[in-house]
């Protein structure tokens, strides 16, 4: 029997999903009822009675009884045997009743004008309205709601073209959009999206009905507010009251559906391009597993580097010292008579975070096949150690479970991970799991968004991480919570591991972590007591040779739990560069090669790259993007021994650092000018396409190497195609079989999983950290945070050069013990002094470990940082909240 | 400046503890805290959206909705008006136009010195007396235009007993 609820809509049979309502049955059934407050994926609301219809609902003596006047179709939900009629006189009266209420406070000299495919700027408008009023001064032009529905719904619209202006004034001081609440009907999605769907409630409504508005409190700036520049709101606004700020008048001419190249999540994002070839706006895409919609600051307000002018075009070649624009035939020449005295081992290639599996396959073949070294690499991979465990324990590593599986997850483990700003579209099932009782544990010494929805906020001493995890394991055994099914039969090597946890005495645990035995029972309770519990890690804050320990750890707490195989259980890795999963699978890797078969031989480390070129073990660098130059701590000092090589060859699009002391630079397009696919953080594979073609010579990069192998005699890596390429790599790569290229919409192609029979449990050992973030100069770890707004901190709002900023005084925490030392005491002002850095603001003493410093900004700080900088692509080169080494001063 | 700021804290801290109920909701503390200082100051919204987990913006959307929060210190007297049905038959708009004439207002808010804030009111529960005013929650019936000049002329200068 179908569990599905039978009912008519004008005379159409449709079946429903039971409690669903009126308007989503027909929409989903291909059928419009028009509205105007209602957005699926969101609460019934009933703000605008566009939806109204006539429904009727079987007695059970057979007879039809009338459901009471005219309900709103979206918060009418679908009975047995309903009949629903949709656009009767009675209706269509009642709608145009509305929608003249509707446009009593709002310009519509454009909703019925039949000239509007004729008009240009300078015509005189013939339907007689003030300039400010007419259809090309609205943002929104020909993309609005409002007109949508009253030409689909050709509404007979007898108002007079006057209308009771609000007269309220602009708000473009925040940054990245404008607000004109002259145009708001009040559907009040903005503030749904926010607080529903975002779970960020920034915006709200204000006043009483009739004066009633959308806003922030007491007039505030968003950056205070708690806004996270998602621009959910702008996606969502019917009407041109909230819209982008950038190319805020541009019509699209073309649009184009691809893949965000800032992180894993990979977002799947609608690009609207104007008739000027230029990427104006970027729309998440709804149908879109991975991203559902949603979209984050650097997604919708972070592309604008793809219009840049100052890009490179033309190859460079140096000669004389001097670099001299030369044509293809003429570098790639000289690049293979160069390269062809490096086939010793002596060459290293970085591909670029934002290579596609096929760029990133042909460097990996290039590398490997002509240039006969193993030193490939890509530059987001600067952590291998935070997958290499999970794949030999469990065989796969990348996520087990989809991103959007964390809603129905009870409780949801975050290890030292940022993100809100690394992976931010992942934080949103997060808070909506939250929102519904999930429990969420932050391990982490940084405050960052997600503690303030934590339900225990951890902040261990640092990198005694993989400790805290052993002492919960333990306690996980001493009070007998685990899933022994589970651990004996679907995984092996479990009595070892539980005779190596012995060592975790939980006296032993809570003094080396600074946690209190009874927390740590607690987490152990919380996280193993339930259905379904989930974990993330980012381990941004730990050190390189205690990331091992601790994935082993994290592992083993899913494995011991029976976490694993369940749908909104698992464990996410989380890495940035958009492409790290792809680059891994296609073995762009020093450690594997296409399909994780390991290598014969281990290639060098990213972190070793700079000293092999200073030793000399290295004489020829392959560097596609910049990236790797970006995460390297001291930059300086890094450009000096890359110097040192005989020859160093770029791709890039734009000119910095790097091709300046470059011997060839080849220009490489960007993500909206190839083809292509990523990998995002879950296995699925998502397509890249172009939306501007490039403008010059530049080409892409699997094209150049391909043509480079070609002149040093290597005809196997010539393809006529991306998805040429992308065929050989289903072919090569087990987990891609499945791949069906023609196939590949916007949701995407979850790879197989290349996940074992049985897992393995890995002992871990109880390890005294020697190692210390600190000196004698610098005593102190300074661990920064951010969130989105503090409400009982005071900020204040200047505003400068017709934009607002924050001012605020930072509150510094630290411990009692230090501060008395220090001759410290509260509310005294402090300086903080790093070796890059300094910072000052008044003393908070509180209970942080003694040996550490902690303060957190506010998110806005960082969003106007980036609206103001001048660089090309500043979005993708924020610096991490990473923990460091610091002094403090009394002021 | 700080420790001004402080107290307005702990002020608004202690009305919201001091709810004496089984559900403490935005609304029930915003009026603990317009009864215990007069008025909503922002403060005030930051503590409440703390104090109920939730957020300013939540809170503030709570409060301006509401006409009787006030977002400002009120005067330090008040004079109400009542222009409900009863009063207004009796003659209502011509006292209502001395009492703004005597303050120098044009509709409801405060003096320009901060004495005294004026605000109509729809009914104070005196429909025999009508019509009726208010100053500082003292009722005076059946109110001529004439009597308001002596009524009000010592508010801006007489302290308030109420406070």
């Amino acid at each position: 029997m179908s569990d599905k609820v039978n009912l008519t809509i004008d005379g159409v049979e449709i079946q429903a999903e039971p409690g669903s309502m009126i308007i989503q049955a027909a929409m989903d059934n291909e059928m419009y009822i028009p509205y105007l407050c209602y957005y699926p994926g969101m609460k019934p609301y009933g703000a605008c009675r566009m939806c109204v219809v006539k429904a009727e609902a079987p007695t059970p003596d057979g007879s039809y009884r009338a459901l009471p006047g005219s309900p709103a179709s979206c918060t009418t939900p679908v009975s047995e045997g309903m009949r629903v009629e949709t656009n009767t006189g009675d209706l269509v009266g009642l709608r145009k009743g509305i929608m003249e209420l509707l446009i009593s406070e709002h310009p519509h000299g454009c909703l019925n004008c039949h000239r509007i495919e004729l008009c240009g700027p300078t015509d005189v408008c013939l339907r007689h309205v003030s300039v400010n009023d007419r259809c090309v001064t609205c943002p929104k032009n020909e993309r609005c709601e409002l007109k949508d529905t009253v030409r689909y719904m050709e509404m007979e619209l007898t108002t007079p073209l006057t209308y009771n202006n609000r007269h309220l004034p602009l708000e473009v001081k925040d940054p990245y959009w404008d607000m004109d609440m002259n145009l708001c009907i009040v559907c009040s999605r903005c503030v749904r999206a926010c607080d529903e769907v975002r779970g960020d409630r920034a915006i709200t409504l204000m006043d009483k009905s009739g004066r009633s508005i959308i806003g922030t409190a007491a007039g505030t700036s968003l950056l205070e507010s708690g806004c996270e520049f998602c621009g959910a709101c702008i996606d969502v606004c019917p009407t041109g009251a909230i819209v982008e700020r950038d190319y805020k008048w541009d019509k699209a001419v073309q649009k184009v559906s691809t893949t965000c190249p800032h992180c894993p999540v990979g977002c799947q994002l609608d690009l609207d391009v104007n008739k000027r070839n230029k990427v104006v706006r970027s729309i998440p895409n709804r149908q879109a597993e991975a991203n559902m919609g949603m979209a984050c600051f650097k997604g919708k307000f972070g592309l604008d580097f793809v219009n840049n002018k100052n890009r490179l075009r033309k190859p460079m070649v140096r000669k004389d010292s001097v670099l001299e624009e030369a044509t293809w035939p003429e570098a790639l020449d000289f690049v293979a008579s160069k390269l062809e005295n490096h086939r010793n081992g002596d060459y290293a290639l970085v591909a670029s975070a934002r290579g596609t599996n096929e760029d990133n396959f042909v460097a990996q073949k290039f590398a490997r096949r002509v240039m006969k070294s193993n030193n490939v690499n890509v530059s987001s991979n600067s952590r291998p150690k935070l997958v290499d465990s999970l794949q030999g324990l469990i065989g796969d590593d990348c996520a087990t479970n989809k991103i959007w599986d964390l809603l129905d997850s009870q409780v949801i483990l975050l290890v030292s991970a940022n993100i809100t700003e690394e992976q931010n579209v992942a934080s949103v099932p997060i808070k909506q799991a939250v929102a519904k009782g999930a429990k969420l544990i932050v391990i982490d010494q940084r405050e960052t968004e997600l503690t303030r929805y934590a339900t225990k906020w951890i902040r261990p001493l640092t990198n005694s991480e993989p400790v805290l995890i052993g002492g919960i394991l333990r306690s996980i055994i001493d009070q007998s919570l685990e899933d022994h099914d589970f651990a004996t039969e679907k995984c092996e090597g479990y009595v070892e591991f539980r005779n190596s946890l012995w060592d975790f005495d939980l006296v032993k645990v809570s003094a080396q972590t600074g946690i209190s035995q009874e927390e740590i029972r607690e987490m152990s309770q919380i996280f193993a007591n339930t259905e379904a519990s989930s974990i993330l890690y980012g381990l941004e804050t730990i050190s390189d040779t205690h990331i091992d320990d601790t994935v082993k750890s994290l592992v083993n707490l899913s494995l011991i739990t029976g976490n694993l195989d369940k749908k909104s259980g698992g464990i996410y890795p989380l890495f940035s560069g958009a492409n790290q999963q792809g680059s891994r699978d296609v073995g762009c890797v020093p450690n594997l090669l296409p399909g994780h078969r390991p290598t014969a031989s281990l290639g060098i480390d990213l972190t070793e790259i700079s000293e092999a070129c200073d030793s000399g073990t290295i004489k020829a660098l392959h560097l596609i993007g910049d990236e790797l130059f970006h995460n390297t701590a001291s930059r300086s000092d890094f450009l000096d021994k890359i110097k040192a090589t005989d020859l160093l060859i770029v791709h890039e699009s734009f000119a910095n650092e790097v091709t300046n002391i470059a011997d060839v630079v080849l220009p490489s397009t960007l993500f909206t000018e190839k083809n292509g696919t990523y990998t995002n953080m879950e296995g699925r594979i998502h397509r890249l396409r172009p939306a501007t073609g490039p403008k010059g010579d530049e080409d892409e990069d699997w094209r150049i190497l391909s043509q480079i192998a070609a002149r040093l005699g290597s005809g196997n890596l010539s393809y006529s195609s991306s998805d040429d390429v992308l065929t050989e790599i289903t072919n090569e790569v087990e987990t891609y079989k499945t791949l069906q290229i023609d196939n590949l919409d916007s949701r995407g192609h979850i790879r197989k999983p290349a996940l074992n029979s049985s897992y393995l449990f890995s002992p871990i050992e109880f390890t005294q950290s020697e190692e210390t973030l600190v000196n004698d100069q610098y005593p102190m770890v300074f661990a920064p945070g951010r969130v989105l707004f503090d409400a009982d901190r005071d900020a204040g709002i200047i505003t400068e050069n017709d934009l607002n900023t924050i001012t605020r005084r930072e509150i510094i925490e630290m411990n009692e013990e230090d501060a008395k030392k220090a001759g410290i005491s509260e509310g005294d002002a402090i300086k903080i002094l790093g070796e890059e850095f300094e910072l000052t603001g008044n003393a908070h003493l509180n209970g942080l470990h003694s040996g550490m410093v902690a303060t957190t900004t506010l998110f806005g700080a960082l969003i106007e940082s980036l609206n103001n900088s001048s660089k090309p692509d500043p979005m993708s080169k924020i610096e991490g909240l990473k923990l460091c080494k610091v002094r403090i001063e009394k002021v | 400046m700080t420790t001004d700021k402080d107290n307005l804290r702990t002020k608004i801290q202690a009305a919201i503890q001091s709810q004496k109920r089984p559900t403490v909701t935005v609304l029930s503390s915003l009026l603990a805290i317009q009864d215990s200082i007069g008025y909503i100051p922002e403060e005030a919204i930051e503590e409440v959206a703390v104090n109920s987990n939730t957020s300013i913006n939540s809170v503030f959307g709570v409060a301006s909705f509401y006409p009787n929060f006030r977002f400002t210190p009120p005067g330090e007297h008040s004079v109400e008006v009542c222009w409900g049905p009863t009063c207004h038959l009796k003659g209502a708009t011509e006292v209502l136009e001395s009492v703004l004439e005597k303050l120098g207002l044009d509709s409801e808010g405060d003096t320009d010195d901060g004495k005294v804030s004026f605000r109509f009111n729809t009914c104070l529960g005196a429909c025999s007396q009508a019509p009726v005013i208010s100053v500082d929650h003292e009722l005076y019936g059946n109110a001529k235009p004439d009597i308001i000049p002596n009524l009000l002329g010592s508010l801006h200068e007489k302290e308030n007993h109420h406070q």
